[in-house]
């Protein structure tokens, strides 16, 4: 074909992958790496992870600089921002502790008391239930609570707003200095916010963050203190997560290419083929991005940034290529000689990769799809393309001179080849000895946040006295109504648990919002406008009560006989609202209210409890066991595919070079460079995840490559120093690369960065270690 | 219109405490002549002699007159005041009530009802500035009085009458004035008007407990 079409083709390509790309939404869904979840509980529990209540928390803290900035001034502080912030549109609910629940809340709460509180009953407005309420308000105006007391006792004397005030504050808040939330200690002024935007709305979640420094700065200069501000939350992670990966994948990796780029440089001495080398890799990520924006409909940020990585291997194409351009090979022969390998390398990469296909994890497929098609691309531009672009006059590279320090490197690790395979033997036999403890079962390992943030999260959280809710009851419907109902029924069986101990504690959906039928119920209970009057008058006989002050309470209880039902709508514009949508869901045609319990001291009573209630499709969750369970399902399938990756890898080999034994000296350096990673990893105490398990492909993807050139045969047939000095060039920029993502402050970078940092290092050494002896070779008989 | 129970309950015990703090019934005594020589009767050299008791021990008898109530409610009991933080008001008639404030803890127990609440000072600003006012009496500072209350002094020595009236907006709207009136070195009478038009006597009487 002629060079130019070569060219116009390649343009059309890329511009059409372009244009594709320019169309695509980049999302920043960190929850694509959270398990695609068989069963409707566990995809609530995404569900929730992604979109829920928890999801829009945002955990504030205030910090002195200095010992010298007291608890007065922060509190301060606190309270100026929430002014400010209270205003935001980005908040649906600011609180600092300041002030009860809203102002909203509690008109809602009084306007509704009768259809809202549970205590409503027949028995309560008899003559003498009523008369039981006045004699223990008469207790209440003798108290030195008389003063609270006398303010709502003639509108609700039988107490409702009491009952649901404490029905709804239930649970330990945080302790008060001066007015506000501060921790145990003194030191923290603390807030929690709730975000209009759901979690994983990360733009939002941004502006949110964003809000929320300003309205400190602000704060912060008005006060003129020094004092600092702490941020956790789920949003706020995935935010900062986002940031971090961004900034770091960024830095190193420009950090990374511009030394790679002078180890070519050093090597070549032309800046031509340091320009060169990028083109195939540039031209498959632009193909594997096109790929994944065809197969998804959108790109996930993190993929982008992993895939450029998973690429390493296109970028050695090109090394390869122009480390075997000598006297005697032009460009397109060396080409030819090396294809074989070059083909057989991307497939195994390729077959690799495809392992991530089928992980079931949303996030891992399409950075397994942007891999394959990417080295592909990568592959075909090196073909197809580079030939056409290398000069006539390039430099033939002159390697005589690397022999002899090769030599010395190659002689002593020989020498080692016995106790390496006893430790490759023994470690192995290890490995699989401790089976699943060498794992991270923590669901939470694959969450992208630094451990110094989980930290601080945990100790916000436990200042706010909000500790993660663990256990969850889950009934269904098939309208909300029927939702709402088989909460009450649920809720009706955990009241004697609750008093009997076994429980601390839980919330309800129907405690927002109670079903119709409830309503209808407690509307019942209230007797007519004249039987009421007269069972109030007969009640209060004896007591020094004045006569008609208790016209409120009649007036608000007949109006709320035959006032509309409480619906949905009526609690927009309060807290309760969001709270209500968290607690009741719908997912495809069923309705689920989620109970979550407080302070479970024993599960058995609970699900026995649930059992007896009837409901069907109860289900008593435990959140964070459901949620290991379920990764560690994922894990063992992402496993299995690997290993499934692993043998057809081996089979590829096999009927490519066309010998068992051939196909073995291939694979052991690369087994022995995993297996020996994988110790390195258990000697320092690091858990693996699903991370280390892509970061172990690509060892094998990469590794591949250098073990067929360094294969024994390979080298003893062709020119052994300039596959030794590509394969060093290649392993040298991984190292560079990989190790400076080792460095980075994200764990997911810095476990891929040093599984891969290590194991291109070692897949080198076991190859030369296991590979021909120097005097075998031609390049050392010279000297 | 509508407030937290547990802040207006803190609302509440501070007032009382203040009440019970200020009965220093048995002050002549305690009181030296350094500060009877100093002349000029004031705000000043009041708060002074407060500050150097001890312990005081009273009995009292509250009227309340409530406008849900045709007639006054009265409680009866006794009051003990211990330096430098301990208060105790214990209701014994209508019903056994006691109201403990200790440190930054106020704790009312109602044994009948098996009911013992404790909520800490801190929990809320108005208290807070009722507490501090309280400890400013206590240690005799008048400029961190003067910082939460407008202070009047009324009469002379042999009768006197302190006026205090919440600056704050807050405690404004709940408490509108706390009258405390006595004779010589001895609190007599504590009458708290709230804003809302419910009043209370408190009368302290002597060689009690």
């Amino acid at each position: 074909m002629r060079s130019v079409w070569v060219f116009a083709l390649l343009g059309v390509a890329l511009a059409l992958c372009a244009a594709l790309l320019l169309r695509t939404p980049v999302s920043g869904d960190l929850s694509a790496f959270l398990p695609r979840s068989p069963s409707p509980a566990q995809q609530l529990l995404v569900d929730q992870l992604r979109e829920g209540v928890v999801s829009r928390l945002v955990l504030v803290a205030l910090e002195g600089e200095s010992e010298g900035t007291g608890s007065t001034q922060l509190a301060q502080l606190s309270e100026t921002m929430r002014g400010r912030l209270a205003a935001d549109p980005h908040f649906v609910s600011v609180n600092n502790g300041a002030r009860g629940p809203l102002e909203a809340e509690g008109q809602l709460l009084f306007e509704r008391r009768y259809l809202l509180s549970p205590a409503v009953t027949p028995a309560r407005f008899t003559r003498d239930g009523l008369h039981a309420a006045l004699e223990r308000n008469l207790e209440l105006l003798a108290s030195p609570v008389s003063m609270l007391a006398s303010e709502w006792i003639a509108a609700d004397p039988t107490g409702e707003m009491l009952e649901l005030m404490d029905l709804l504050d239930a649970g330990d808040g945080p302790q008060k200095r001066h007015g506000v939330w501060f921790s145990r200690d003194g030191s923290r002024a603390l807030m929690i916010l709730q975000t209009q935007a759901e979690g994983y709305d990360l733009e939002a979640q941004a502006a949110a963050v964003q809000s929320i420094r300003w309205a400190f700065a602000h704060a912060r200069a008005q006060a003129g203190m020094p004092a600092r501000l702490l941020l956790s939350g789920p949003g706020v992670f995935a935010v900062s997560a986002r940031h971090a990966i961004k900034h770091d994948a960024l830095r190193l990796s420009l950090i990374a290419s511009m030394l790679a780029s002078a180890l070519l440089l050093y090597a070549f001495r032309s800046l031509w083929i340091v320009v060169l080398t990028l083109i195939p890799v540039t031209c498959g990520a632009l193909a594997g991005a096109a790929a994944v924006s065809l197969g998804f409909g959108a790109i996930h940020g993190v993929t982008l940034g992993f895939g450029m990585t998973l690429m390493g291997e296109a970028v050695d194409y090109a090394v390869y290529l122009f480390t075997h351009i000598d006297a005697r090979n032009s460009a397109a022969s060396a080409l030819r000689r090396l294809w074989p390998a070059l083909v057989v390398g991307m497939l195994t990469s390729v077959f690799g990769y495809g392992a991530m296909l089928f992980s079931g994890f949303p996030g891992l497929a399409q950075l397994g799809l942007f891999s394959i098609v990417g080295v592909m691309a990568a592959l075909l531009v090196t073909r197809v393309v580079l030939p056409r672009l290398v000069p006539d006059d390039l430099a033939v590279l002159e390697l005589a001179h690397l022999a002899a320090p090769m030599r010395c490197m190659m002689s002593p690790l020989q020498r080692l080849r016995l106790p390496a395979a006893a430790l490759v033997v023994f470690g192995l036999a290890w490995l699989v000895s401790q089976g699943g403890a060498r794992w991270d079962d923590d669901l939470s390992s694959l969450s992208p946040i630094a451990q110094a943030d989980k930290a601080l999260d945990q100790a916000l959280r436990a200042d706010l006295g909000a500790p993660d809710v663990r256990h969850v009851l889950i009934v269904s419907g098939t309208s909300a109504q029927g939702a709402l109902e088989a909460a009450e029924t649920m809720g009706e069986a955990l009241e004697p648990l609750r008093a009997q101990g076994h429980i601390a504690g839980f919330d309800s959906p129907a405690r927002y919002l109670p079903s119709m039928s409830a309503q209808r119920a407690r509307q019942a209970a209230i007797p007519d406008a004249p039987t009421l009057e007269q069972r109030m008058n007969e009640a209060a006989e004896g007591l020094p009560y004045r006569s008609e002050i208790f016209k409120p309470f009649l007036a608000a209880a007949s109006a709320a006989r035959v006032s509309a039902l409480l619906e949905r709508a009526d609690l927009e514009r309060s807290a309760y609202a969001l709270k209500l949508d968290s607690l009741l869901l719908e997912r495809r045609g069923t309705w689920y209210a989620i109970l979550p319990l407080r302070g479970v001291a024993d599960v058995s009573p609970v699900s026995y409890a649930a059992q007896r209630t009837g409901l069907p499709g109860a289900v008593l969750l435990d959140v964070k066991q459901e949620a290991d369970a379920l990764y560690r399902g994922y894990r063992d399938r992402a496993l299995l595919f690997a290993l499934i990756g692993a043998a057809a890898m081996f089979v590829l080999l096999w009927g490519a070079l066309r010998s068992l034994r051939r196909a073995f000296d291939v694979a052991l350096p690369i087994v022995g460079a995993i297996v020996t990673a994988c110790l390195v990893l258990a000697v320092a105490e690091v858990r693996l995840t699903l991370f280390h398990l892509v970061a172990l492909l690509l060892v094998a993807g990469v590794g591949s490559n250098y073990a067929l050139l360094l294969e024994r045969r390979a080298l003893l047939a062709g020119d052994s120093v300039r596959s030794l000095a590509a394969v060093v060039l290649c392993s040298g920029s991984t190292v560079i690369a990989f190790g400076l993502l080792a460095l980075s402050s994200t764990p997911v970078l810095s476990a891929i960065g040093s599984t891969v940092a290590l194991g291109a290092v070692l897949i080198v050494v076991f190859a030369l270690m296991f590979g021909p002896r120097p005097d075998e070779l031609v390049m050392f008989r010279k000297h | 219109m509508l407030r937290r129970p547990a802040a207006s309950l803190a609302l509440l015990l501070a007032v009382q405490c203040m009440g019970a703090v200020l009965v220093p019934h048995s002050l002549a005594e305690q009181v030296g002549p350094a500060v009877q020589a100093r002349g000029a009767w004031g705000v000043d050299s009041l708060l002074l002699q407060f500050a150097q008791r001890r312990e005081v021990r009273a009995q009292f008898v509250e009227v309340k007159h409530l406008r849900l109530l045709a007639r006054p409610l009265v409680v009866s009991g006794t009051l003990l005041y211990q330096a430098p933080d301990l208060l105790e008001k214990r209701a014994t008639t209508p019903n056994v009530e006691i109201l403990r404030v200790e440190g930054d803890w106020v704790t009312v127990e109602i044994p009948a009802r098996r009911i013992r609440r404790s909520l800490s000072l801190q929990d809320n600003p108005v208290l807070w500035v009722f507490v501090e006012s309280l400890r400013a009496t206590l240690a005799g500072d008048a400029a961190t009085l003067a910082r939460f209350h407008r202070i009047t002094m009324h009469g002379d020595a042999r009768a006197w009458r302190l006026e205090l009236a919440p600056i704050e907006p807050a405690m404004r709207a709940v408490i509108a004035s706390i009258d405390i009136s006595g004779r010589g070195h001895t609190i007599r009478e504590i009458e708290v008007r709230e804003s809302r038009g419910d009043r209370s006597v408190m009368t302290i009487l002597e060689g009690g407990g």
